[in-house]
């Protein structure tokens, strides 16, 4: 088989110590608004109404960049592709949330991070601020 | 015995008929975590010997940590 990250990156079960640990991959958010880079922002701003933040993805959505909320923010006329952030920090399915957590502090990552597959496949967000509740909450 | 690369959907498929399953990563890894029914024999611990446990009749699945 492909390797065991596939299997995690489909969701699907795991044993030893890591079924006490919460993964990202347990937690991420796969609802986050996507869009191609031919969107324009003022289309894009319209559907993510609630989020600061869109995922610019390719086929079989790979992701290529991210808006946040000042490029969602700016011209509305501009092009997902002319401002997005391009290279995004991603993490992977089976990281923990204190190692995520970590990375983000080490990082300065305020906002989202995204979670992608080992091809770049976009499977969802998790904000700091989330991740932070979470490992609280799992270590009380 | 031939080899093949198979989908997340066919490992499923070939371990509800009874394949095998072996994790060929190391042992600290492999307490971490692991595909449920996986057995561990680390790669450099594959002889005859580590493998003699195995049911010839059944297929076996070998995986690793990521593709390649």
């Amino acid at each position: 088989m492909p390797g065991k990250l596939a299997w995690y990156e489909d969701n699907q079960p795991r044993d030893g110590k890591a079924v006490d640990e919460t993964w990202i991959g347990d937690v991420a958010d796969s609802d986050v608004p996507t869009c191609s880079l031919e969107d324009r922002v003022g289309d894009i701003r319209g559907r993510t109404a609630g989020w600061d933040a869109c995922v610019v993805v390719g086929p079989e959505r790979v992701v290529l960049g991210l808006l946040r909320k000042a490029e969602l923010e700016g011209d509305p006329n501009a092009t997902a592709e002319r401002v997005m952030r391009t290279g995004p920090k991603t993490f992977r399915p089976n990281v923990t949330l204190e190692e995520l957590l970590k990375s983000m502090r080490e990082h300065d990552i305020q906002t989202n991070s995204l979670v992608t597959t080992g091809e770049g496949k976009l499977l969802g967000v998790i904000s700091r601020a989330d991740a932070e509740a979470t490992l609280a909450h799992d270590q009380a | 015995m031939p080899s093949q690369v198979f989908s997340v959907p066919e490992v499923k498929r070939l371990l509800e008929q009874g394949a095998q399953l072996v994790d060929v990563l190391g042992a600290d890894e492999f307490e971490r975590d692991h595909l449920p029914g996986a057995i561990n024999i680390p790669l450099k611990q594959l002889d005859e010997n580590t493998v003699a446990g195995l049911d010839r009749e059944r297929p076996v699945l070998v995986y690793c940590n990521d593709f390649g």
